[in-house]
């Protein structure tokens, strides 16, 4: 099963931290997104490997889109 | 001494026998059939949850019923009447307590009563009014039905039914709805007044189902795409989501564990053994230093509270604020925090309209208030215009002035323009207590420097230099420790002394607190 991590709130993509490919753990940071000049992780929802990473810097997403999946 | 039962008279024996019979077919709900169907969807009957919840339950107008006629006025059967309820013990509390029966006539209002047992104003409302109990409120049901006319002989005017005791026991006494199963129309409309409310993730609530979508607007729409709890916890017209009744009763027992009985009394303080002077180290490594970073909200609130003690209240919905109950030093409180992970904490419509509600109610039942402050301002931008963000925060002002409690206000971070007047109470103490991580002012230096001056570095020889020295000269002046120099906020201190500081005020307060009890006086009476 993959663990999506998805977008907290609204914003810009400010900062891809981890690329797809990448080990992770839950809770670490896999891209930073700026929203009212706030800088929000988006973070891991489990260990593992990300599969799937489907922003890129810049780009505008919205509350609850998938930003990444975890396997 | 024998253990035989003393022998029954002969001339009692028929009437006790009379009264076994009619019980039974009384607890026999609307049938075998239709409490299946309840067990299969995985549901309780009204009288298996009034079970569940209580320890000691006496019914009153058990034997109260329901003629059941088909479309042409015939006589069918006769069913006990579509509302259970009576005087319970709830999580040790006396209570009075009731529900829909969902399997006579989907719990419609008993209007084919003498009179309501509960609902819409009844037995149990009044039970709760006069004698100054808190009211639980078990809600499945779908409102008004086209049979009720045929009951009656006629058809009339819902008008004639009064919903003044409902709002009047808003005022009173603690009052607390479950939803579990379907929940529309004027049952929908009764779960809200209510000053906690939580749904089982399987429900559904809506002012009118699919069919009457489909009906007026021609779309079909799918009852839980209509009404779920997605739906209904995000737009704040139901306060909390459970995983089945278990958890939603546990949850009304949790939330009732911090009121009084009545605004008569005082909320019941428990014995702590979570000591003030506990160490919260922890807290620095939680709040950011950088503006920039978020954080939250229960992060900081749950080092500050005794152990175990917060219990948020409408997670999914305003979620620029996180409120909840919680203890300090065995003291009930309110806890209100700005929540920095949405929308960078900025008060939007959503969280302006939570925040008055969460305001009021702790104000009714004397619950002192704990605002975690971290607000960069009014949200701005087209959806909050649209939204009318400044109407809701201006009410959110209003309703933390008229708050009869003391408010203690942490001054976590930002604190820009308006709303920070929706985050302390400047007419009563307005005790606000600022961290060294505190910055405040009408705007914040960037931004607001450009707006201020931006003929001044347009005309200068320099504009990029002369805006520079301007920022740096601002930025001097914003320093937080002026005002803290200025007595213009009321305490510095490390985030480390804040357990035990904040639970001194409000012992203090305590002494007022217990003097001001009874009903709300409002200070104003129009919400503008």
């Amino acid at each position: 099963m993959a663990a999506e991590s998805l977008a907290p709130a609204d914003g810009l993509v400010w900062k891809i931290v981890k690329k797809a490919g990448d080990t992770v753990k839950q809770g670490e940071e896999i891209v930073i997104l700026e929203s009212m000049k706030m800088e929000i992780p988006v973070t891991a929802e489990a260990d593992g490997t990300i599969t799937r990473l489907l922003v890129e810097e810049g780009q505008a997403v919205e509350e609850d889109d998938t930003i990444a999946e975890v396997e | 001494m024998t253990n035989d039962k003393p022998e029954i008279p002969p001339e009692w024996q028929e009437k006790l026998a009379q009264f076994e019979w009619r019980r039974a077919r009384a607890r026999e709900l609307g049938g075998a059939r239709r409490i299946r169907r309840a067990h299969d969807r995985g549901q309780l009957t009204i009288r298996e949850r009034l079970a569940k919840a209580t320890t000691s339950f006496h019914e009153i107008g058990e034997f109260a019923t329901y003629d059941d006629v088909d479309a042409l006025g015939n006589l069918r059967s006769q069913m006990p009447a579509s509302y259970v309820m009576g005087l319970g013990t709830f999580a040790g509390r006396h209570v009075a307590i009731g529900g829909e029966d969902f399997t006579v006539r989907a719990g419609a209002p008993q209007t084919y009563l003498d009179r309501m047992k509960g609902g819409l104003g009844g037995f149990v409302e009044d039970l709760a009014h006069e004698y100054r109990i808190p009211l639980v409120m078990f809600m499945e049901g779908i409102g008004g039905d086209i049979a009720a006319s045929g009951e009656k002989g006629h058809s009339y005017l819902v008008s004639s039914l009064s919903w003044g005791r409902s709002y009047e026991l808003l005022g009173e006494v603690p009052v607390l709805a479950m939803v579990s199963g379907s929940s529309a129309g004027g049952t929908a409309g009764r779960t809200v007044l209510s000053h906690f409310s939580v749904m089982t993730k399987d429900s559904v609530f809506f002012a009118g189902g699919p069919p009457l979508v489909e009906r007026a607007l021609g779309k079909s729409v799918d009852k839980f795409e209509l009404g779920g709890a997605a739906v209904a916890t995000r737009s704040g017209a139901i306060d909390n989501l459970a995983t089945d009744e278990d958890d939603a009763i546990e949850q009304m027992a949790r939330f009732l564990s911090y009121l009084p009985q009545n605004v008569w009394q005082m909320p019941p303080r428990t014995p702590s053994d979570d000591p003030v002077d506990r160490p919260i180290d922890e807290i620095l490594g939680r709040i950011p230093t950088s503006n920039r970073r978020p954080y939250k909200a229960t992060d900081i609130i749950t080092p500050i509270v005794d152990v175990d003690s917060f219990f948020e209240i409408g997670k999914h919905w305003g979620k620029a604020v996180t409120t909840g109950l919680a203890r300090i030093d065995g003291i009930p409180v309110g806890i209100i925090a700005s929540n920095p992970m949405h929308l960078g904490g900025a008060m939007d419509a959503q969280a302006a309209e939570k925040q008055i509600r969460f305001v009021d109610m702790c104000s009714t039942f004397h619950l002192p208030l704990v605002y975690f402050a971290d607000v960069p301002g009014f949200m701005v931008g087209p959806d909050a215009e649209r939204a009318n963000v400044v109407r809701w925060g201006m009410r959110a002002i209003q309703s933390l002035i008229e708050a009869e409690v003391p408010v203690v206000t942490i001054q976590v971070r930002k604190a820009y323009g308006m709303a920070v007047s929706a985050t302390s109470d400047p007419d009563g103490l307005s005790l606000r207590i600022a961290w060294p991580t505190a910055e405040w002012g009408d705007l914040p230096v960037e931004g607001g420097v450009e707006a201020g001056f931006a003929r001044e570095i347009e005309e200068s020889d320099d504009p990029e230099a002369y805006r520079a020295a301007i920022n740096e000269n601002f930025r001097n002046i914003a320093d937080p420790w002026r005002t803290v120099e200025a007595f213009g906020v009321e305490a510095m201190i490390d985030p480390r002394d804040t357990r035990v500081m904040v639970a001194d005020f409000l012992n203090a307060s305590l002494h007022r607190v217990q003097t001001d009890l009874g009903p709300q006086q409002r200070q104003w009476r129009v919400r503008p």
